[in-house]
């Protein structure tokens, strides 16, 4: 395994100074400045060289830095699963000139996130196969996340301006000369959960060509988070991924902690830890039971849902409300747990296995469930990093891969659990995984409730947690920090970076760049089932419209987190 | 990651008697079936909170409506510093500032003369509470609240103002909590709470 | 709170004569939309066996499944039958955020929905917008359909939602909800036509 010398000294050796690659020093990772005409060269070399080997783009987005004479700065980062390192590359583009070589054919988990970047910033990725905007709307004018766009302005869309696929049109008709016919399925329809919308052409049953659309839950995270402060931000994370909520908030803590430089204290991370894997269980559970609902199998979804409003129960006794938070803030969390927190805690770790069990009984070895999801979806081991999976979905591929074992975060690395993994890669094996890291959830549950240790739940730092109350209504110096953190903000020093936890679909991270004031200067959420769901139009072809459902519902696409 | 973290789930194959089904069939509906005759005699796998007869308890934390504190000659305790308006993500709040005319001391020099919330724009966070410096909005733990038309849902000062004594409102999420009223109760209970919990 | 009376509404003016379009009063003074028995047996049907279509899009389609499961179940209203298509459902249950690119989709849902049809609008981000004044989200589903109960919350307990089921179900009763009233001002231009 290199580390960061070796890995320059080999990218020097490929590309001498004065080739358009410099390193970039001072910043968390190990970060690149690439001039766009050495783009694709060296986007390759990190892919296929044995010591960089960097097979899985996790994000790239864009940065707007308008008094730069290169205004746009695209930015990759990449990780490698066999050496474990991270590295960023950043292309910085003038305005009046922002084209980029598109990386489709380096990776092929490039192709929303060039769109998205296109869509937000106005650049241009040469060479992309369908460079068209994919969260906003047609009708929508100029680019939203550039610094000079007013957050407010909307854009009405009409009836008849909807996206209709091209190929849409086109008469087409299969060997025994029947027409073939388009269907939509969604964006209202029972079985895209949230709102998706993919458009097909049927032969029969059988699909095909497909082709996706998403950007109807776009809610403008990113613009919202420039125009509010660090922690007002928090309520917004919560409705990322709603299933989950808590989780998103723990990764932008994290994060921002980490470009403060402070550590929240032993208790709250505990906490974090013990209500992120709960989350995890909640969010596999509507996951499980919204694919068995499309399937028709109603039951196991009643039966699992008890344990979601138990844990809800939990959930609303520490913080005031079920699914939104709002628990965590930077530094620690806001309050302690309940002093009942601990034994309810024990309850619900003796009723999900039994809730667990009965669902098993009724599902797992079943004729019809197996027969329904086995070889539906099949995505193998390569194919999903080059699309850039992560979590349960690529588990369930044969790799290997959680960043709760390959980079800890909050103690994980002290616990004792296990990561499911299988090989079939189909839908039945996405399900297999989910079922059995719930169980492992558990698990660290159980363990982690025995080092719930007594003290404080927020860092001590008054530039960056709001004083307890006690202090705020006897001390002068205290009133005056809370005033300042209410009104301007917590300061965060100037930098930039790429924190990432295990969500419970896979990599969350949130790049996020500041400029050292009291909000964020660029917020990008890198959503796991973004990626995911990419690859869902190419999955399609040949399968039946019902085997689209079921490879929808193992894919744990949520709306919130997809688009934002 | 070490071979030892790692645990395989392959589908296992499906013997004789599962793919016959007609077993499988049985054990299925003996799990239904336990739920169906546990819930006829004895009602045991019953879940449902026969709302509005029933009502669940509240957790002691809920951020629910918001309401105003006074002070004991019933003024409000706001100093109308700004705090909870800013702090807002969802600019609900809006407040304008007035001089208290003639008061007893000079710190309480300023008082709200509009103080409205849009409870349609509130996303109940509660950083109006943590921000505030007199502990002047908490908020209580009403939930139900529904409107028939948007200009009903934004309150000011005399619908905020807290109507009767501290001790007997049904506050929810607040900068101090005291002994809990409301435990956290699993399995959740389906029938009245024995004494009741405040107003609704 | 939110179950207030009803405030009286102004008296009929001298015109509007006898017949369908008449008004009358209740003891309390609030005024009845509804004159014959019949329509009064027409809505005690209607209001318990209110058929949902719920446009689930964001947190609130979370809080939504969990006010069709077990713990609160809204059977016990008569409305466990929740349908995915619009010829078949009479209430539309926005719940979550309504996007610019969503809003014909949900407008053509609303159309093909046959009448009597209802409308709570759940959540504050279906609404007014919520938090999110932006540029990609509708400030308010009102600005495209007509919404008869709006549910605050972000999102709102099961049991908050629940109320505004109630809260409906006693607007159908009245005959306030946003269809009714205009059956009526239809009723009533009839009437000052013909009589």
């Amino acid at each position: 395994m290199a580390n960061r010398e070796e890995r320059a000294a080999a990218v020097r050796h490929a590309f001498p100074p004065g080739s358009g690659v410099e390193e970039v020093g001072g910043v968390d990772l190990q970060t690149f400045r690439v001039d766009r005409k050495v783009l694709p060269a060296f986007a390759r070399h990190l892919k296929d060289d044995p010591a960089l080997d960097c097979r899985l783009l996790s994000d790239l987005c864009g940065v707007d830095y308008p008094d730069r004479e290169q205004r746009f700065d695209v930015v990759y980062h990449l990780y490698s699963i066999d050496r474990g390192h991270r590295i960023r590359v950043k292309v910085p583009v003038r305005e009046d000139d922002a084209v980029v070589p598109s990386l489709v054919s380096v990776w092929k988990a490039a192709d929303w996130f060039e769109r998205e970047a296109f869509d937000m910033f106005g650049i241009r990725f040469s060479g992309h196969p369908n460079l068209k905007r994919i969260l906003c709307h047609p009708a929508f004018h100029g680019h939203p996340l550039r610094k000079d766009y007013d957050p407010g302005q909307r854009w009405l869309l009409r009836e008849g301006e909807q996206l209709a696929p091209s190929w849409a049109d086109e008469v087409q008709e299969d060997e025994d000369h029947f027409e073939t016919q388009v269907l939509n399925l969604g964006p209202s329809h029972p079985a895209t959960h949230g709102t998706l919308r993919a458009v097909v052409r049927l032969d029969g049953e059988v699909i095909t060509q497909a082709e996706v659309e998403i950007g109807y839950l776009h809610r403008c995270f990113e613009k919202m988070a420039e125009q509010h402060t660090w922690n007002q931000v928090i309520p917004y994370t919560d409705r990322l991924n709603y299933c989950s909520a808590m989780m998103n908030g723990v990764g932008y803590a994290l994060a921002v902690e980490r470009l403060v430089g402070v550590t929240a204290p032993p208790r709250a991370q505990v906490i974090r830890l013990i209500l992120s894997e709960l989350s995890r269980i909640m969010d596999h559970i509507v996951d499980i039971g919204a694919n068995l609902n499309d399937l028709g199998a109603m039951t196991p979804f009643l039966y699992m849902y008890e344990a979601r409003e138990e844990i809800y129960s939990v959930l609303e006794a520490c913080c005031g409300s079920r699914l939104t938070m709002s628990y965590v803030r930077i530094g620690g969390l806001s309050f302690d747990v309940p002093d009942d927190f601990e034994s309810s805690v024990r309850y619900l770790l003796k009723r999900i296995p039994r809730l667990l069990d009965d669902m098993e009984r009724l599902i797992t070895d079943n004729r019809i469930f197996r027969e329904r999801t086995e070889g539906v979806g099949a995505m193998s081991a390569a194919d999903a990093l080059d699309w850039g999976w992560t979590g349960p979905c690529l588990r369930a591929s044969g790799v290997a891969y959680d960043i709760r074992k390959a980079e800890p975060y909050l103690g994980y690395e002290t616990y004792d659990f296990k990561v499911p993994v299988s090989h079939a890669g189909d839908t039945y094996a996405r399900y297999l995984v989910r079922v059995e890291e719930m169980r492992q959830s558990l698990e660290i549950v159980a363990q982690a409730l025995g080092r719930m240790v007594p003290g404080p739940v927020i860092v001590d730092d008054h530039r960056v947690a709001l004083p307890p109350k006690e202090e705020v209504y006897t001390e002068m110096e205290s009133l005056i920090w809370h005033f300042k953190l209410v009104m301007e903000g917590m300061k965060v020093p100037r930098g930039e970076v790429y924190g990432y936890t295990e969500a419970a679909n896979g990599e969350l991270g949130f790049y996020i760049v500041s400029d050292g004031s009291g909000s964020p200067y660029r917020i990008k959420v890198r959503p796991p089932c973004f990626a995911i769901f990419q690859a869902f139009e190419h999955m399609l072809p040949g399968h039946m419209v019902s085997d689209a459902v079921a490879i929808l519902g193992s894919m744990n696409v949520i709306a919130g987190e997809l688009d934002r | 990651m070490r071979p030892q973290d790692v645990i395989v789930c392959d589908a296992k194959p499906l013997g004789a008697i599962q793919r016959l089904y007609l077993v499988e069939i049985v054990k299925g509906l003996a799990v239904t079936l336990r739920h169906f005759l546990g819930n006829l005699f004895g009602r045991k796998y019953t879940v449902t909170i026969e709302w509005p007869e029933v009502k669940r308890e509240y957790s002691e934390r809920l951020r629910g409506r918001h309401i105003l504190l006074t002070r004991e000659d019933g003024s409000p305790r706001c100093v109308a510093c700004y705090m909870c308006e800013t702090a807002c993500p969802a600019e609900c709040i809006h407040i304008e500032a007035e001089d208290t005319p003639d008061s007893a001391t000079v710190e309480f020099e300023k008082r709200p003369k509009v103080f409205t919330i849009d409870l349609l724009r509130c996303v109940y966070c509660g950083f109006c509470v943590d921000a505030c410096p007199k502990e002047a909005i908490v908020m209580s733990r009403v939930h139900e609240m529904a409107f028939a038309s948007r200009e009903e849902a934004v309150v000011g000062l005399d619908q905020l103002l807290q109507k009767g004594p501290t001790a007997k409102l049904d506050l929810g999420y607040r900068p101090y909590y005291g002994a809990p009223r409301s435990r956290i109760q699993l399995p959740i209970p389906v029938t009245a709470p024995a004494e009741p919990v405040g107003a609704r | 709170m939110g179950d207030d009376a009803v405030k009286p509404s102004p008296p009929p003016t001298a015109g509007a004569g006898e017949g369908p379009g008449a008004a009358r009063r209740r003891p309390d003074g609030s005024q009845i939309f509804l004159t014959t028995r019949f329509e009064q047996m027409l809505n005690a049907a209607r209001k318990n066996s209110l058929w949902p279509f719920p446009m689930g899009t964001a947190c609130c389609g979370i809080e939504f499944m969990s006010f069709m499961m077990s713990h609160y179940d809204i059977s016990r209203f008569g409305a466990e039958v929740v349908r995915f298509s619009p010829r078949q459902s009479d209430l539309l249950i926005v719940a979550g955020t309504i996007t610019d690119k969503m809003a014909p989709v949900m407008v053509r849902i609303y159309e093909q929905m046959a009448e009597p049809r209802y409308v709570i609008s759940m959540g504050v981000c279906a609404c007014t917008g919520g938090f999110y004044r932006a540029y990609h989200v509708v400030q308010g589903i009102d600005e495209f359909i007509p919404v008869d109960v709006y549910v605050p919350g972000c999102p709102p307990t099961p049991e908050a939602l629940l109320q505004g089921v109630v809260k409906l179900q006693e607007m159908i009763e009245r005959g306030e909800t946003q269809y009714q009233r205009a059956i009526a001002a239809r009723k009533a231009a009839q009437a000052a036509v013909g009589g």
